[in-house]
């Protein structure tokens, strides 16, 4: 094992494990929780990443005083531009980080707010299916719109932390933001889970019409769980997009769901630290599979398809054998419930 | 009058064909086990690659042989799936979305598996199986009308759809295996108290959905150009929009929803295209209107467990 990069493997692990654990966590919010069957967490995915892309890209080049109708970011020359001009100015960077942080989210909890409506009224079958096809949708609509690099998609977008010269630090620097943004979704969605309204959509998730006749307003309910979780799956896109420094359409294929999926499903639907193991585990694997792919050789079966195959078969499995997942759900300690335990152990 | 009118109507009528024989074995195989089958995609799929083995290994160029072994192989790996899985899933009592997510699991496993095969087989014929030309097949007669070729395709998919229909309207009707089909997608508890063995019944419905979906796949490849792995996943959205548009319990609606969502694919985006200017590609878009639409204004209430909610002035809370 010659120049094998421990920290380096560290580093990148830590950066996807961020990334992919505010995706788990948002969707056991919807999914696990509310009973929300999102399979569409791509499309926020992919929204939150190619807003922060294209927002950076052209202000970059517009703010420099590049014409870019003549030298737009997706072309040759553009993309040269922007690998000069791009890191000259730290203010510069990191305010379009926040911009496009705050953007993506606004924007990507727009969308969920709306694709609410016409899955309101239909089973998780139908949901799932809609918001799967809204994604294939969005990956087709990014493949053919210009503005937006069509299929080459967006490159060069400069990274926040561009202008520190040491890459090592740099790399360093961006894993504790995206720590950062991982440790506060957390806190919300905990947060939320602990509130009434947490309880609310549990008792959603378990008995739709029970709920409804409480009198919870259920619609508006599953539309503030959408717009919540779909807000923060938007920043993590935005996340992606400037830790790759590009984005093109085939980065937001539905696997990237199915692998959310498989976190949660692993770890425990309903658990939130369950979902932190299950991104943990699962990205471990993916990256060591990364990692050990070149030492392989060329092989006639290539090891992506067999990891595929894993995960697809993990689901069933897990399913099949434990559906709690690792950590199961814990009920939820109130302090009227501990009261009454009290009492009771009197 | 838009350009290529008689090319554009006989795709129109070519695509009513597939999308019937895609459609129908999924609003069946829904509405008697009550499973939302993503691996629906797969079975196009292994279908169509079931025909190009055949073809690109063994020389096959017989389309009766190898719509007849698609439909076994395919048939059989339904029946495994549901046994499987989907069984032991409902007999732990999982809801009917977490069914629904091991069929995703399914679904992405069956795909890569796919890939895989085709790697192997790559491996020992050094063909390229991941993008197959159209196979020509040599027991699919020429007939041209006035001065016009109907293509091998189009004979075959008429023929297939023709048969495809009757048969599964003879076997419902008119049979007991039919009844009994017909009994558990109305009430499987009632039906299992009469009398009927209703494990049988819907494995026998999953070979049939499977079997059946699988020649519409070996149809595919005397259409398509180019055959890939991901064949069945790119019709997915409009297999299932013609389910949901069929309410996925009514097979008439079902053939209806194939025409109508053949027409906007074909004549509707033409028109678009001639007029306004729409690039051909965005046609899904058209189908995701009407997937929207059929959800919107004619929820399928009750099929997912789904609440009649209404959004009237006078909210829900007071």
């Amino acid at each position: 094992m010659i120049g094998f990069d421990i920290v380096g493997f560290i580093i990148s692990w830590l950066t996807l494990f961020g990334i992919y654990a505010i995706l788990s966590l948002t969707l056991n919010m919807e999914s696990g929780v509310s009973g929300v069957t999102n399979f569409g967490k791509v499309v926020f995915y992919g929204i939150g990443a190619y807003i922060s892309a294209t927002l950076t890209t052209y202000l970059i080049l517009m703010l420099n005083g590049v014409d870019i109708v003549e030298n737009p970011p997706y072309n040759i020359n553009g993309v040269i531009l922007l690998g000069e001009l791009g890191s000259k100015n730290p203010v510069l960077n990191i305010g379009l980080f926040i911009l496009s942080v705050f953007l993506s989210f606004i924007v990507a909890g727009f969308v969920g707010y709306l694709l609410s409506y016409p899955i309101l009224r239909v089973g998780p079958e139908f949901v799932g299916f809609t918001l799967l096809s809204t994604g294939e949708l969005l990956r087709i609509f990014l493949l053919h719109f210009e503005p937006v690099g069509a299929s080459k998609g967006l490159m060069a977008i400069p990274n926040p932390l561009g202008w520190i010269p040491d890459s090592r630090v740099r790399e360093t620097l961006y894993l504790i933001v995206i720590l950062a943004f991982l440790a506060l979704t957390y806190t919300v969605m905990k947060r939320l889970l602990n509130s009434p309204l947490g309880r609310t959509l549990k008792s959603v998730r378990d008995d739709e019409t029970a709920a409804l006749c409480m009198g919870k307003h259920v619609p508006k309910i599953k539309a503030l769980v959408l717009f919540i979780g779909s807000g923060f799956t938007g920043v993590a896109g935005t996340l992606l997009s400037y830790y790759f420094t590009s984005v093109n359409p085939n980065m937001f294929v539905p696997s990237v769901t199915f692998n959310a999926w498989a976190m949660i499903i692993l770890g425990g639907m309903g658990n939130l630290t369950g979902s932190l193991l299950g991104a943990a585990l699962i990205t471990l694997v993916d990256r060591l599979l990364t990692f050990i792919t070149p030492l392989l050789g060329i092989t006639v079966i290539s090891p992506d398809y067999v990891r595929w195959i894993i995960i697809g078969l993990l689901i069933v499995v897990v399913l099949i054998v434990n559906p709690r997942g690792i950590l199961p759900e814990k009920p939820i300690k109130t302090p009227a419930l501990q009261q009454v335990e009290e009492e009771l152990k009197k | 009058m838009i350009p290529g009118f008689t090319q554009t109507m006989v795709n129109f009528l070519q695509y009513i064909f597939f999308y019937t024989v895609f459609s129908l074995p999924l609003t069946l195989s829904y509405r008697t086990t009550k499973v939302i089958n993503f691996v629906h995609a797969n079975f196009i799929t292994y279908g169509a690659y079931t025909a190009v083995f055949l073809h690109g290994v063994l020389g096959n160029s017989s389309i009766v042989i190898a719509a007849f072994l698609a439909f076994v192989i395919v048939g059989g790996m339904a029946v495994l799936d549901n046994l499987l899985v989907f069984t032991q899933l409902q007999k732990r009592g999982s809801s009917p979305a977490m069914v629904m997510i091991s069929s995703m699991g399914l679904w992405i496993a069956y795909r890569y598996l796919l890939y895989v095969l085709t790697d192997i087989m790559h491996f020992y014929t050094s063909k390229n199986f991941v993008s197959y030309g159209r196979i020509t097949y040599s027991d699919i007669p020429s007939i041209s009308l006035a001065e016009f070729n109907l293509s091998q395709a189009f004979i075959a998919s008429m023929v297939a759809t023709i048969l495809v229909v009757s048969s599964l309207y003879l076997i419902l009707e008119k049979t007991r295996m039919g009844r009994a089909m017909r009994a558990i997608s109305d009430n499987a508890t009632l039906a299992e108290i009469s009398g009927i063995p209703r494990n049988l019944v819907i494995n026998l419905t999953w070979f049939l959905c499977g079997g059946i979906t699988a020649v519409g796949g070996v149809l595919w490849t005397s259409f398509s150009g180019a055959i890939t792995p991901e064949a069945g996943d790119s019709m997915i959205l409009q297999v299932f929009t013609i389910g949901f548009i069929g309410g996925l319990a009514s097979l008439l609606r079902t053939s209806i929803g194939a025409i109508i969502i053949a027409f906007m694919e074909n004549i509707g985006i033409a028109f678009l295209n001639t007029y306004l200017g729409v690039p051909v590609s965005f046609r899904p878009f058209l189908t995701f209107i009407a997937l929207l639409t059929t959800l919107i204004l004619f929820p399928p209430l009750g099929a997912g467990g789904g609440l009649p909610y209404r959004f009237r002035k006078r909210g829900l809370s007071q």
